[in-house]
């Protein structure tokens, strides 16, 4: 299983965002995108989930072979994609138990079992040290930054695609709630799971430690490697990258 | 019209008596009075010239099949229910014998003790040609009183219902709450689908005593016939007194009504929470006013509302705080969803203070989805359908949960959920549109 783009350009609002990006997610794997602001990352997670403000202009999404370029975002999530928000939307009259149920029955035949939903919900809770007051709230309204993010990564829990992209999952996050959420992400990596981590910054990947890492700069993939190229990027930061690649061109 | 009606006979003069010299009075500004037009901020009317006024008279019965009154009510248990089938009044069922609930043609005649103080107290006869109609040509109507110190679990039903086209429905309630006293009320406005007219002019008016805390609900469901609703209410809450209303729209071809809610006395608090769906080529026209005429009251005003098809709506909500008003802490906010590129709506707030010293603050959007939201649902695997479902009982979730009464809950939520299924196509096409030209 592979979740694949290739030659990806991307325009918004008439401005193209993303010059022919490619790049190779296979299962099992967890992929770092790293990037300063503005360099295209967060354009990258929402074209691959399909986000109608951004349009294609060349280029193919292939998720595990079939092509998604075209595809409603609700069939990307069913086809097995998933992306944690940097912001996500509030869902106002709708609560976390509720949207988690509809969510998870909207990728099953059949609706699943009040008692079943009832215990996985448990287990994922436990696992991302989640209150139980928590899911009777409305989805994301008067949430805190970090709870946010760890309802996020509880409804990655909750709907285990096969592959997960996490934007930004780690800004605003305190050192305790960064530590919450890389532990739900390690738990939730596994052979037949893949990640693509987005993120500015190195320090998530101290806890999630990334098999390969991308470095993006102005809509283009510029640099490649192992998890040593974080290293890299954490001593001599974004410039020394981008003097590289001015160098090199 | 009123030459159908075989009620009440005329009297000459005065006679003396409280309900006969109203019912003078108004047939001489009914009869005086044009069909009138109603028209707001420049572009908004309201006309009745679709209404043929004359075609219609009361009819009476004697009974009343119950299907569409137990599909709306279920079987929750009341402490007294009351139908109006047209003009009668023809099932009255009370079973708590400490409270009144029964036709107020027999409660002027048993009662008159009870009623003459209150009665019409806040429904002048003479505000417009529909107020004075229902003045003067009242048939049947509910009184509902609940004593001093009563306090009661199971609520008190009212049904006014229209079956039959060609008919008109003068509807009059008035209710009472005693000192102290606790109570639900809900009223429901109910027709089945059919074919032709039919106009209900309601008049209510309900009275809270201090102390006195009421739930207070509306629904109104005239479905898909061609039913004109044109009604006045009002509440007035006395001392440290509590009320809690909630009316709902959900079904009507031309609505135009006047709500007003009064805290009377010092202390009173006033929740007035609003909900319409339109649909089809419905034609909605609410205005609200929360009403303070004493110092130290407060209010807490949400109305919500979303459109689809060619309907239109528009609300209306004005809070008025009078000179013995201050220290009022109040405030209103409206929200209106079109779901449709050809329905048409406005939710204005207004204010109006003449005294210093007080909190009021309002506020009024009138929007489409937000397509952001629809996005973030889609991405969890809900189709685009779907995921305006949700947001849309999601949006009116707010003020469903304020009707506190699990089975008026699922039935308004069963009916948004039916309405939103008809239009489904409709809404799809549209929200897709919008996603497109981003």
């Amino acid at each position: 299983m592979t979740l694949e783009v290739q030659n990806l350009h991307v325009r918004i609002a008439e401005r193209e965002i993303l010059h022919g990006v490619n790049l190779k997610v296979r299962k099992g794997e967890t992929h770092a995108l790293m990037g300063p602001n503005g360099s295209g990352k967060s354009t990258l997670a929402n074209t691959l989930m399909g986000n109608p403000n951004y349009e294609v202009t060349e280029g193919r999404i292939l998720l595990n072979g079939e092509d998604l370029t075209e595809a409603d975002p609700d069939e990307r999530a069913r086809a097995g994609l998933f992306m944690a928000f940097q912001y996500p939307a509030t869902i106002p009259g709708v609560s976390v138990a509720n949207f988690l149920r509809m969510a998870v029955n909207a990728r099953r035949e059949e609706a699943i079992k009040v008692k079943e939903f009832g215990q996985i919900l448990g287990k994922n809770m436990e696992l991302l040290n989640i209150d139980r007051a928590f899911t009777s709230r409305y989805l994301n309204e008067g949430f805190s930054g970090g709870e946010k993010k760890r309802a996020e990564i509880l409804q990655l829990a909750m709907l285990a695609p096969d592959f997960a992209v996490l934007d930004e999952t780690d800004s605003g996050l305190d050192i305790d709630a960064l530590r919450i959420v890389s532990g739900g992400v390690n738990a939730l990596r596994d052979e037949n799971r893949g990640f693509l981590i987005i993120t500015h910054y190195t320090r998530i990947l101290g806890y999630v430690r990334p098999d390969f890492v991308h470095i993006m700069l102005d809509g283009r993939i510029v640099r490649e490697g192992g998890p040593e190229l974080a290293d890299e990027l954490e001593d001599k930061g974004y410039e020394f990258v981008r003097e590289g690649v001015a160098a090199g061109a | 019209m009123p030459d159908a009606l075989p009620a009440q006979p005329a009297t000459p003069a005065a006679s003396g008596h409280f309900v006969e010299d109203r019912r003078q009075a108004a047939l001489a500004v009914y009869e005086a009075a044009e069909t009138p037009t109603w028209r707001r901020s420049g572009f908004w009317t309201t006309s009745l010239r679709k209404l043929d006024l004359d075609s219609l008279e009361p009819r009476r019965y004697d009974a009343v099949d119950s299907a569409i009154v137990n599909d709306h009510l279920g079987d929750e248990e009341h402490s007294a229910l009351i139908v109006q089938r047209g003009a009668s009044v023809v099932h009255t069922d009370v079973s708590d014998d400490r409270i009144i609930v029964m036709p107020l043609e027999q409660a002027v005649v048993e009662h008159p003790d009870l009623v003459e103080p209150y009665f019409a107290r806040r429904l002048p006869h003479d505000e417009g040609k529909f107020p004075a109609g229902n003045a003067a040509f009242w048939t049947g109507g509910v009184f509902v009183h609940v004593p001093k110190d009563v306090q009661l679990d199971k609520p008190i039903q009212a049904v006014w219902l229209i079956d039959e086209p060609g008919t008109v429905q003068w509807a009059h309630t008035l209710v009472v709450v005693g000192e102290h006293a606790r109570c639900k009320v809900r009223e429901y406005f109910l027709a089945p689908d059919f074919e032709g007219q039919a106009l209900h002019s309601g008049a209510f008016e309900l009275y809270a005593a201090p102390g006195a805390q009421v739930d207070l609900a509306h629904y109104q469901d005239w479905g898909a016939g061609d039913v004109h609703d044109l009604s006045v209410r009002r509440v007035e809450i006395g001392r440290d007194a509590r009320v809690k209303w909630v009316p709902i729209h959900l079904g009507g071809r031309l609505t135009k009504q006047t709500l007003d809610i009064v805290t009377a006395e010092p202390g009173s608090d006033m929740r007035h929470t609003g909900l319409y769906f339109t649909e089809g080529d419905e034609h909605l026209d609410l205005f609200t006013t929360d009403r303070h005429e004493a110092g130290h009251t407060t209010g807490d005003t949400v109305w919500k509302g979303a459109l689809t098809g060619d309907s239109r709506a528009s609300y209306e909500g004005l809070i008025h705080i009078l000179p013995g008003a201050a220290e009022t802490d109040t405030y209103l906010q409206t929200h209106q969803i079109l779901l449709s590129p050809k329905a048409k709506g406005d939710a204005i707030p207004s204010l109006i203070v003449e005294v210093d010293n007080v909190k009021a603050s309002h506020g009024g959007t009138v929007g489409e989805l937000d397509q952001d939201q629809i996005f973030y649902m889609m991405t969890r695997g809900l189709p685009r359908s779907e995921a305006v479902r949700v947001l849309v009982e999601g949006y009116f979730e707010e003020v469903v949960q304020r009707l506190e009464d699990p089975g008026l809950e699922r039935l308004v939520r069963r009916r948004i959920a039916e309405k939103l299924k008809r239009a489904e196509d409709q809404v799809r096409e549209f929200i897709g549109e919008r996603a497109e030209v981003l």
